[in-house]
């Protein structure tokens, strides 16, 4: 099966995907009222749209095409006043974070799809087992070779957004010591982890062909990498981002890799090489399991630095993109994270002080709902 | 010569007569059907697939005098503070299941909510008066049949362990109708004097009685649930809890009782004043799990020994009537706000069935013995008759209804949602 062509898109517009936690009231674990909702939300007025998940207890949430920091951050929280609206109404609590603190993976309903159902028979349980919940960020970029430049350029900065995003310290009911234990299971995928170094749209082609030919993959959507091109919307996808507790923070995480693709096209400052990838999974490792107290090591220069130290200096260089792209509130709010925690931090200190998992989940919920 | 039968060559054998348990021991008889109870229940369960709390009935009503006569309701008079505890811990846990809130957040489930009562209501009232029913008496009957039973649905809750907004749509309507029902059984003597020249005086009387009681209930429960939160603190064990539960439900619903208020609306609010207060440190279920299921056991084996079909030969017709008047009222009820409420088609069929076991809790929450029907005077012994028999009949068959309801039609419960999906 051929790769089909890359689509044009204007450099650098974005759109944030969110899946979504949906809660019952009570206990507050997952409940699995995809259906409900978006039966209530069938006929909304905004230009965004939402639609189902893998399993019947999540819902994705996605923006239209944004430009700016402040009209994304709108169009969230317009989206999340209305999906709150709609989510009382049902008596649905909605929660941001990359995992449920306790759900049972077991108890979880698959949605009716032909797509989840296919899914479902070809990886058995760990599709009930990916009920976690992620961020995803598309980048506009020009062409196919933009994108695969791009993509690789911005393997360095993958820890950046693990542990700025990180938000699901908590599995099945334990506390895993890790900042982001989300992306443990997306690993358990075997078409997980990074992308092949191609850097032009051709190449990729070529490797697109011969996976095809293996009938190991149908179509990009059975590539599960951190960083993927999507080539019907012309744009690379970001997935390694636990879904947050707010969408402020969402839209503050977009904003900041957007100013950073900006900054990587226009300045080059490396050039991307396969052996960036040597210490690809160390860094990674890092920021899932301690945050931004991970040590990461510079795949150029190969010091070994504070992933917090790394961010405040990419910050730094970024600053005058960000000025240009009108985000400099939401690098500003970015580098206030970094010294305020990240929400693996806020929902560890949460239990800490005594509040049992449903009060944790409930208060992440009352956090995403902004009540 | 004269022949003598085989009564003359062998010894007269004694005639074979069941065990007359309750001239024994009340306590003892009880406790055997209790036993044999909890067998047949699992045996029917495992061959018919018929709904344990429905078998648990059955035992009974086979013990009762319309079956083999091993107990009879008065037997169960020592039992009554036990049963009692029972009905009091499923209203209390009710209470705690429910989010008021949940009615501002969706006024359409609000209406529909007293909609579905009330469309119940004016069927079976309707269809009475065109059987032949005096008024009034219709009127009463319409508004017991209005309502659901608290206790059959959450046991069945229990059982069903349904996940979905069916489930919790069924829990807020049961509690609502419920309170209705009761509140206007209170004010039936009100109703019954109608038209008597002593109203004007007595009415006042009753209006204030009626205050009292809907005020020092919700009082009391809203007193009841705080205690148990400073109690809870106070005594900082975790083990301690599910006793300072039932010690808490004993005591309310005694004084709701003791004092004339309506320990139906102490225990919804004190379990809705409890998960307000205590949040999640408030685990009902699985501290009461035991103890529970034993009380729920003897509640339904007692339900089953009330059971009646006393005069059904004369009032079936009113009986068939009723239910199916009951479920078309509740039908149309739930589906007229089902879309602006947020509830699918399936779901509000789903629901409507769910919503069928009928029970006396509403008004054996407001007597003070079993025998409730005959503290209601001017009630036309005829459609009592029918009220008694449609409500044993949709008592015995509620967790069918109920299986039916959220398993089969609405699909919440957990294998049946799995192969759904």
């Amino acid at each position: 099966m051929p790769l089909e062509s890359f689509s044009v898109s204007e450099p650098l517009t974005m759109g944030v995907e969110l899946e979504l936690q949906l809660l019952d009231t009570l206990e507050f674990d997952l409940a699995p009222r995809a259906q409900d909702l978006l039966r209530a939300l069938d006929k909304h007025p905004g230009a965004w749209d939402v639609k189902p998940e893998i399993t019947r207890s999540m819902i994705e949430i996605g923006t239209s095409i944004q430009r700016e920091h402040a009209s994304l951050r709108d169009e969230l929280h317009d989206l999340c006043r209305q999906l709150s609206r709609g989510a009382r109404k049902l008596n649905i609590g909605i929660g941001g974070g990359g995992t449920h603190a306790f759900q049972h993976w077991s108890e979880q309903q698959i949605y009716p799809t032909e797509r989840f159902h296919y899914i479902s028979e070809l990886y058995g349980y760990l599709a009930k087992q990916f009920t976690v919940f992620g961020q995803h960020v598309h980048i506009g970029v020009p062409s196919g070779d933009d994108a695969l430049w791009l993509l690789h350029a911005l393997s360095r900065y993958v820890p950046h957004f693990i542990a700025l995003s990180a938000s699901s310290p908590f599995v099945q009911g334990v506390d895993t010591g890790f900042h982001s234990a989300r992306l443990n299971s997306v690993f358990a995928f075997p078409l997980s982890g990074r992308a092949p170094f191609v850097l032009t749209w051709d190449e990729f082609g070529q490797y697109f062909e011969k996976m095809t030919s293996t009938g190991v993959v149908q179509s990009m959507k059975d590539f599960y990498w951190d960083i993927r091109p999507k080539p019907e919307f012309g744009t690379i996808e970001l997935r390694v981002c636990d879904t947050p507790l707010t969408v402020d923070k969402a839209a503050a995480l977009a904003c900041y890799l957007q100013s950073l693709c900006r900054y990587l096209r226009e300045e080059r400052p490396f050039e991307p090489a396969e052996d960036d990838y040597l210490v690809y999974t160390y860094n990674r490792f890092q920021a899932c399991r301690f945050g931004l107290d991970g040590e990461i090591v510079d795949p150029k220069t190969k010091q070994r630095q504070k992933l917090r130290d790394d961010i405040i200096r990419t910050l730094a260089r970024v600053a005058e993109h960000a000025l240009d792209l009108r985000s400099l509130d939401a690098n500003n709010q970015i580098r206030d994270s970094l010294f305020e925690g990240n929400d693996a931090t806020w929902l560890r200190s949460l239990r800490q002080s005594g509040a049992p998992l449903p009060a944790m989940v409930e208060a992440a919920s009352a956090r995403w709902m902004m009540k | 010569m004269t022949t003598t039968g085989t009564t003359g060559i062998l010894p007269q054998a004694p005639a074979f007569n069941w065990p007359d348990l309750h001239q024994l021991d009340p306590v003892l008889g009880l406790a055997a059907v209790m036993l044999i109870a909890v067998v047949a229940a699992s045996i029917l369960h495992r061959l018919l697939k018929l709904p344990r709390l429905t078998g648990y009935m059955l035992v009974g009503a086979l013990a009762s005098p319309l079956g083999l006569g091993l107990l009879r309701p008065d037997d169960l008079t020592g039992w009554k503070p036990i049963i009692d505890l029972a009905i009091a811990a499923l209203v209390f846990e009710l209470g705690s299941r429910l989010r008021p809130r949940w009615l501002i957040d969706n006024p359409w489930l609000a209406a529909s909510c007293v909609l579905e009562g009330l469309c119940a209501a004016l069927a079976v009232g309707a269809v009475l008066v065109w059987l032949g029913a005096p008024l009034l008496s219709a009127v009463l009957a319409a508004t017991v049949a209005a309502s659901t039973s608290p206790i059959i649905v959450m046991a069945a809750v229990h059982e069903l362990r349904p996940r979905g907004q069916v489930g919790e749509r069924l829990l807020m309507m049961c509690a609502i109708n419920s309170l209705l029902a009761m509140l206007v059984l209170k004010l039936w003597p009100l109703l019954a004097m109608a038209g008597q020249e002593s109203l004007a005086s007595d009415a006042m009387t009753w209006v204030a009685s009626a205050l009292f009681v809907i005020c020092g209930s919700f009082l009391l429960g809203l007193l009841g649930g705080w205690i148990l939160d400073r109690a809870t603190r106070l005594s900082d064990q975790r083990s301690g809890t599910p006793v300072l539960q039932i010690a808490l439900v004993m005591l309310a619903s005694t004084l709701a009782s003791n004092w004339g208020l309506s320990p139906l609306l102490t225990l919804l609010v004190a379990g809705m004043t409890a998960r307000a207060l205590m949040g999640h440190r408030l685990t009902v279920e699985p501290y009461l799990g035991s103890a529970g299921a034993a009380l729920t056991v003897l509640l339904f084996i007692s339900l089953g020994v009330l059971f009646t079909l006393e005069g059904v030969h004369m009032v079936w017709p009113w009986v068939i009537a009723l239910i199916a008047a009951r479920l078309v009222g509740k039908g149309v009820g739930v589906a007229l706000l089902a879309r602006p409420s947020g509830l699918g088609w399936r779901q509000a069929a789903g629901l409507t069935l769910a919503l069928q076991p009928m029970g006396s809790l509403a008004v054996l929450l407001v007597a003070d013995n079993f025998r409730w029907s005959e503290q209601l005077p001017g009630f036309d012994l005829g459609v009592m008759q029918a009220l008694l028999v449609a409500a044993a009949v949709m008592q015995l068959t509620g967790p069918l209804w109920l299986n039916l309801g959220l398993r089969r039609v609405a699909g919440e419960c957990q294998e049946e949602t799995a192969h759904a999906a």
